[in-house]
């Protein structure tokens, strides 16, 4: 049963999600979870087979906008430029709604 | 006026590339595109206005006049052609190429006529019903305040087919043009604050 917090992040039924639709996905589970995500629950709210968020954390970090700490536990969270750059398309896409495109 | 609105015009471009840049979407790229048009033309018909206000309007000089308006009047078909194309694109598969066929640029200046402010009208009520469609499903202010912005300027070249006959709508259209890209200014400094 997947609890109200780690519900997926809702969106008008869409076929395809691109890659960056995925990252920023993944970012805003973190965010909602006051910067400390556990995989399940990133897994949960993105809406990503294992192998894949796996796949897309390691990017996310090697990219510099999510941490990891622990080793067995692991805790996901937000870097300083993941926060940035999460604000910064927030701006990019009211904007582009302001003229009624969708990103 | 159209300095301010020349300015205006440049930051929706600025913000837009900044948008491209971050997101690699492509109808940002139009829009960028769109309001550099905007602005290089609103500026170039600035220029050429107030080159022959300092002349005392000599007549070697007047031609420059219906340049700066030609100059302009072809950046606006083209640059509203590419919304209309974004807005046809999201909706529909036509290809952006089709955006070059817009404009039916002429090889000789003209003035200020009904025929070309017919032109731009036809295509800014367009992009004026596509934003009520925008702010119907959105209901957000900075939609509300496009959708405005669009429709001022539709209203402007209004004025400017209607100064034709009767001149008193001359200051009334330039009126109409900056309280559109000031709405837009508006959008922009709400869009740069949230958050």
């Amino acid at each position: 049963m997947i609890s109200s917090e780690a519900r997926p992040v809702t969106r008008p039924a869409a076929k395809y999600r691109s890659q960056l639709r995925i990252y920023l996905d993944i970012m805003h589970v973190i965010q909602r979870e006051s910067n400390e995500a556990k995989p399940t629950r990133i897994l949960y709210g993105a809406n990503l087979s294992h192998d894949r968020l796996v796949k897309y954390l390691e990017e996310l970090k090697t990219l510099g906008v999510i941490q990891e700490r622990g080793t067995d536990d692991k805790i996901y969270s937000l870097t300083q430029k993941g926060v940035e750059f999460l604000n910064n398309f927030r701006k990019v896409e009211s904007f582009a709604s302001a003229f009624g495109f969708k990103i | 006026m159209e300095l301010i609105a020349f300015t205006i015009a440049f930051a929706v471009a600025y913000q837009a590339l900044k948008g491209y840049r971050l997101s690699k979407e492509r109808t940002l790229l139009y829009l960028h595109f769109s309001f550099v048009l905007l602005g290089a033309g609103l500026l170039v018909d600035a220029l050429s206005g107030i080159i022959v206000l300092i002349s005392h309007f000599l007549r070697g000089l007047l031609f420059l006049y219906s340049l700066g308006y030609t100059i302009n009047f072809i950046a606006q078909l083209v640059a509203y052609g590419i919304l209309v194309v974004a807005y046809l694109q999201q909706t529909r598969n036509v290809p952006v190429q089709l955006a070059a066929a817009a404009p039916i640029a002429s090889i000789l200046f003209f003035e200020r006529n009904a025929f070309t402010e017919l032109i731009l009208i036809f295509l800014l009520v367009y992009i004026t019903a596509q934003m009520v469609i925008n702010y119907s499903i959105n209901k957000s202010t900075n939609a509300l305040l496009v959708f405005g912005a669009f429709a001022s300027l539709a209203l402007a070249h209004l004025f400017f087919l209607m100064f034709i006959l009767i001149p008193v709508f001359f200051p009334l259209a330039h009126i109409a043009q900056l309280f559109g890209f000031l709405l837009l200014l508006a959008m922009l400094l709400r869009v740069n604050q949230a958050l």
